[in-house]
Parts: C-alpha cells; sequence; structure tokens
C-alpha cells in the first residue's frame, strides 16, 4: 500500500512539472500548444540514452535532455512568432504527430515501438537513488525547483513583458518589447523544463517507449493546466493531482468494469473541461474571481 | 500501376476530406467558432450508419437517414447548449477550443465502450473491388464518393449563393455587427451554419464506415486532416478547403509509394507546417492572420 502511494505520488509530481511548465507558456506567454509530449519525450529519450552510454549522473543526464530539448524547441518557437491562436494550435498538433512519427520510427534513438528498456537508476554524486522514497524526494525537489523558477520569472520584467505579449501583441511591440526574444526564450524554458520531467520519468520508470509521448499526454496535461487554472501557480499543481488520482479513486468503484477505467478517466476530464468552459473559464483557481478574463 | 491505385484511392480519400473539411470551414468561417468536435460528429454519424445498417438490418436509405438526422442534431445541440452559453460571457478562441476538444474527448471514449475499440467496417455489395485493368482494383464507392462529392459542393454552391439563409452565412464570415443591424440574428444564422456543416460530414462517414472502415479515434484523424484542409487552403474558403482536402487525400496516399504506412499521416502535417510557417494564409485565404 506504502509502495502504491509513492508511486502515485511520484507520477503527480512528474505531471506536475509538465503542467507547471505548460501554464508557463499557455497562462503567462498566451501560446497554446498541443506539443508538450514532444519536448517530455525528448527529454526521456536522451536521459536515456546518456544513462545508459555516457553515466547516470543526475547532474549530466539532466542537463543533456534539457539541452536536446532546448534546440528541438526552436521547431516550436518558429510558428509561435509567425501565428497566433488557432493557426498555433495546429502548427504544434503537426509538430506532435510528426514527432509520434519519428519516437516509433527511429529505431536506434528511440528503440521504436519496443522503447528503451534496462535504464539504469538514477545516481547523485555517485550514488544510486533507487528507493522510492529517495525518488519521491528528488522529484519533489525538483518540482520545488521548478516552482520557484516560474515564479520568479513570472515577477519579473521577463514575466511582465510575457504577459503583455498575451494580452496585445501589437501594444507590446509598440511599448519596445522584443517579441522575438521573449516568445523564443519562454518556449525554449518551458520545453526544456518538461524535458526534466521526460528524464525523472524515464529513470522512475526504468523503460519508456512511444506510448508515453503521445498526444493523449499533451492533452492530458493540458486539461491539468486548464482544470486547475490557467496563470496561477496552485492550479496546475491541483490539476495534476486530481487527473492523476481519478483513475485510481474509479478502481474503487467495484461496480465498473475495470478494462473501461481509462475511458471513464478520459470521460471525466472531458466532461469536466466543457463544464467548466461554460461556468468557469479560469479553472478551479482563477486567477480573476468571477470567473471571466 | 502502383501509381494509378494510389492515384485512385487518393481521389476517393481526398473527396471525403474535402467535404469535411468544407463543412468544418463552414462553421469555423461564419461564426469563427473553432469547431474541434466536428470529428467527433464524423464518428457518431459512421457508428450509427454502422449501427443502422448491421446491427439493426435497416435498408440503407434508413441508415443515411439515421446517419444525417444524428450529425445536425449533435451539431445543432452542440451550438445551442455548449457555444451558445460560452459565446455569451466570453468566447475567446481558446475557452471555445477547451470545451470542443472536451467533447471530442468524451464521445470518443462513449463510442468506444459503447461499440468496442477495434476496427468495424460493414459490407456493402458496393464495396467490393473488381480488377479494371491489371494490377488496378477499384469499387463502384471509389466513384460514388467522388460523384457524391461533387454533387455536394455543387449543392453547397447553389444553396449558399442563390438562398437567404445561404446569402446570410456568408454576411456573417463578412460582418456579424452588419448582419444584425439587418434584422437578421446572428445565433438562428450559426444554427443553420451547424447544421450544413454537420450534414457535409455524412456522406465522407458512411464512405468510410463502407470502405476503410472506422474504429472510435477516426473522428480525431479527420478532425486533424480537415484541420489541416481548412489552414492549407486558407481559412473562411469553401473552395480553398475542398481543393486542400483533395490534395492532402492524394498526398497521403501517393507518400504510401515511397514510405511506410506509418509516415501518411507525418506527410499531411509536413504540409501543414510548410503551410503555416510560409504561407499562414493559405491557398485562396484573406490576407489577414489573427
Amino acid at each position: 500500500m506504502t509502495a502504491y502511494i509513492l508511486n502515485l505520488l511520484v507520477l503527480i509530481s512528474v505531471y506536475a512539472i509538465l503542467s507547471t511548465t505548460l501554464n508557463f507558456i499557455i497562462g503567462y506567454a498566451g501560446i497554446f500548444s498541443l506539443a508538450h509530449a514532444v519536448f517530455f519525450g525528448i527529454g526521456g529519450y536522451t536521459a536515456a540514452l546518456v544513462a545508459m552510454n555516457v553515466t547516470p549522473e543526475f547532474f549530466v543526464a539532466v542537463p543533456v535532455a534539457m539541452g536536446a530539448a532546448a534546440v528541438t524547441s526552436l521547431l516550436l518557437a518558429l510558428p509561435a512568432l509567425r501565428v497566433r491562436g488557432e493557426y498555433f494550435v495546429a502548427a504544434s498538433l503537426g509538430l506532435q504527430v510528426l514527432a509520434v512519427t519519428l519516437f516509433s520510427e527511429w529505431k536506434s534513438f528511440t528503440g521504436g515501438i519496443g522503447g528503451v528498456i534496462g535504464i539504469p537508476a538514477v545516481e547523485l554524486f555517485g550514488y544510486p537513488v533507487y528507493k522510492p522514497w529517495q525518488f519521491l524526494l528528488m522529484s519533489l525537489i525538483c518540482l520545488a525547483t521548478i516552482i520557484v523558477i516560474t515564479r520568479t520569472l513570472v515577477h519579473t520584467s521577463f514575466g511582465r513583458s510575457l504577459k503583455a505579449l498575451r494580452d496585445s501583441e501589437s501594444a507590446a511591440l509598440a511599448s519596445g518589447k522584443n517579441i522575438t526574444v521573449i516568445k523564443t526564450l519562454s518556449v525554449v524554458l518551458s520545453s526544456s523544463l518538461a524535458a526534466a520531467a521526460g528524464a525523472l520519468y524515464a529513470f522512475y520508470m526504468s523503460f519508456i517507449n512511444v506510448e508515453s509521448f503521445m498526444l493523449d499526454t499533451s492533452v492530458l496535461v493540458m486539461a491539468m493546466v486548464i482544470i486547475g487554472g490557467t496563470a496561477t501557480i496552485l492550479g496546475p499543481l491541483l490539476g495534476a493531482a486530481l487527473l492523476m488520482l481519478i483513475p485510481s479513486a474509479l478502481t474503487y468503484l467495484s461496480f465498473l468494469p475495470q478494462t473501461e477505467i481509462g475511458s471513464i478517466q478520459q470521460m471525466v476530464y472531458g466532461m469536466a473541461m466543457v463544464l467548466l468552459m461554460i461556468f468557469r473559464p479560469g479553472g478551479i483557481v482563477s486567477s480573476h474571481p468571477g470567473g471571466s478574463k | 500501376m502502383l501509381f494509378l491505385q494510389l492515384l485512385a484511392n487518393g481521389l476517393q480519400v481526398g473527396a471525403i476530406y474535402a467535404l469535411t473539411a468544407a463543412g468544418f470551414s463552414l462553421i469555423f468561417g461564419s461564426t469563427k467558432i473553432f469547431h474541434f468536435a466536428h470529428g467527433a460528429t464524423f464518428a457518431i454519424a459512421a457508428y450509427l450508419f454502422h449501427f443502422a445498417l448491421a446491427g439493426l438490418g435497416l435498408h440503407w436509405t434508413f441508415a443515411v437517414a439515421v446517419a444525417a438526422f444524428s450529425a445536425v442534431l449533435f451539431g445543432v445541440l452542440l451550438d445551442r447548449l455548449m457555444y451558445a452559453p460560452i459565446q455569451r460571457h466570453e468566447g475567446s478562441f481558446f475557452t471555445v477550443f477547451v470545451a470542443s476538444f472536451g467533447i471530442g474527448i468524451v464521445v470518443q471514449n462513449l463510442l468506444g465502450s459503447v461499440f468496442g475499440r477495434g476496427f468495424m467496417s460493414v459490407a456493402t455489395p458496393l464495396s467490393n473491388s473488381v480488377e479494371v485493368m491489371p494490377g488496378l482494383y477499384l469499387s463502384p464507392l471509389n466513384g460514388l464518393a467522388i460523384v457524391s462529392a461533387i454533387v455536394c459542393f455543387a449543392a453547397l454552391h447553389f444553396f449558399l449563393t442563390r438562398t437567404f439563409v445561404g446569402k446570410g452565412l456568408r454576411a456573417l464570415s463578412e460582418n456579424p455587427e452588419l448582419v444584425r443591424m439587418f434584422g437578421l440574428s446572428p445565433r438562428r444564422l450559426s444554427t443553420y451554419a451547424f447544421a450544413l456543416g454537420s450534414l457535409l460530414v455524412v456522406p465522407g462517414a458512411i464512405f468510410t464506415a463502407a470502405g476503410t472502415g472506422i474504429n472510435p479515434a477516426v473522428g480525431h484523424h479527420v478532425m486533424l486532416i480537415s484541420l489541416a484542409a481548412t489552414i492549407v487552403g486558407g481559412i473562411g474558403s469553401l473552395r480553398g478547403a475542398a481543393c486542400a482536402g483533395l490534395l492532402i487525400g492524394v498526398a497521403e496516399n501517393l507518400a504510401l509509394w515511397k514510405l511506410g504506412t506509418q509516415w501518411s499521416e507525418a506527410m499531411t502535417f509536413a504540409i501543414l507546417f510548410f503551410f503555416i510557417i510560409f504561407k499562414p494564409s493559405g491557398f485562396f485565404g484573406r490576407a489577414t492572420v489573427s
């Protein structure tokens, strides 16, 4: 039972990192990306590759994974600079679909459909971290660090520029903001931090395959951000916890057929998205009381 | 011969994509609602057609009627019960998109739970392929899909240019304020747009159910394609959506000539990505980009 709860908590903290980083671009920069799982995946695969071929050292594998995601995220920044709104959603969807094809075809990097097996336990300065509670502590520290980073950034002039850009691009441009740099930086930052979550996930599971990095994951993370509340610190955390707890809670309802749990979870959050958008578009933790932006 | 075969398949698939994309483009162009659940409409029509024909054993005309009725009903209900309340208080692109996406997820899983998650296909006498030339297999469905697409586009063109509601819809896409000033209700027109747009998915849904087969994720796939076609063709341009749908269908199938099946969807998105970066307004789009 303890193992079960620890496992759940580790997964919640990994997803909380994802939702916090996605919230950074959705909530503050107004860049609505459906390709977040791509960077989660790049982080995971890169960390696995480094750990298996070079060293499982945390402070080597995670920065390399983040670097790889930062470089590839320029592919997402490019359309973000050109277009907004529905066009960008479509572009990010396109990137996600392309990435899934690449993940399942590029066998030397990702192991294809079969995935990467036997990722060694992560080491912190040479000490292997493999006990679940140690791992939980490590991922909680990562989560806390990332929350502090995003929170600090949001309150600096960079964060204010981001919000200005979200609310009106032309006004931000007119006040002398360098839109290209700000947008690119925010995308690169969010994607590389998402890669850290990917690295953690790969080390924790010691096995990864393309299934974890598909559009479904992008949508799930997006749902966490939206249900929790965009442009808040607490919202994405709450969203991640809630959506990860739904399947576990559903298993206790014994009258539900076990094979349907996955799809019931999706129905629940799909419906939650609809109802929230109708009655409370700001999410559960709304940054604007009254529910409207 | 493989080339001709792929071209024939591409034209059939392209005709289906063109119709679905035109439906999405019509709704999006006139009401500015990003109707992501359009794919869900497609899936519902396809599944109910399958159910009526294979499950209940109805005559095919009834099955088609069931599909058409359910598609229109679903579209109109969404417009009335979901989009109308959202638009009343805010209606930003983001809010509408999320709600629409949510409904898409619910429908996909509901269909999966009710009808099963595997591939389903209903065999009709028209589905059987005949060897026309050595190595070229065609079924009557190939031709029928293309013919019905042409008929639908002709009817749509007539409707939009000759009837009062059609003209109203075109006016709505130009200037909703002016429409209101002339005493028409944008809300009413929006319902018409949804009914018509949803009706346009029906031929595609039927041909897919009778041809290549359907699974619960089909709506998602179709939605991605029509979204791509709408943008490549230029948002708000029905002609553009139709051409782009055809182009994507053909490109997707011709890709099979050199690449494996797994690349066909990637092909579509490579085209889309290219257009978004180099020509976001699409073939026939207006110069403005939001």
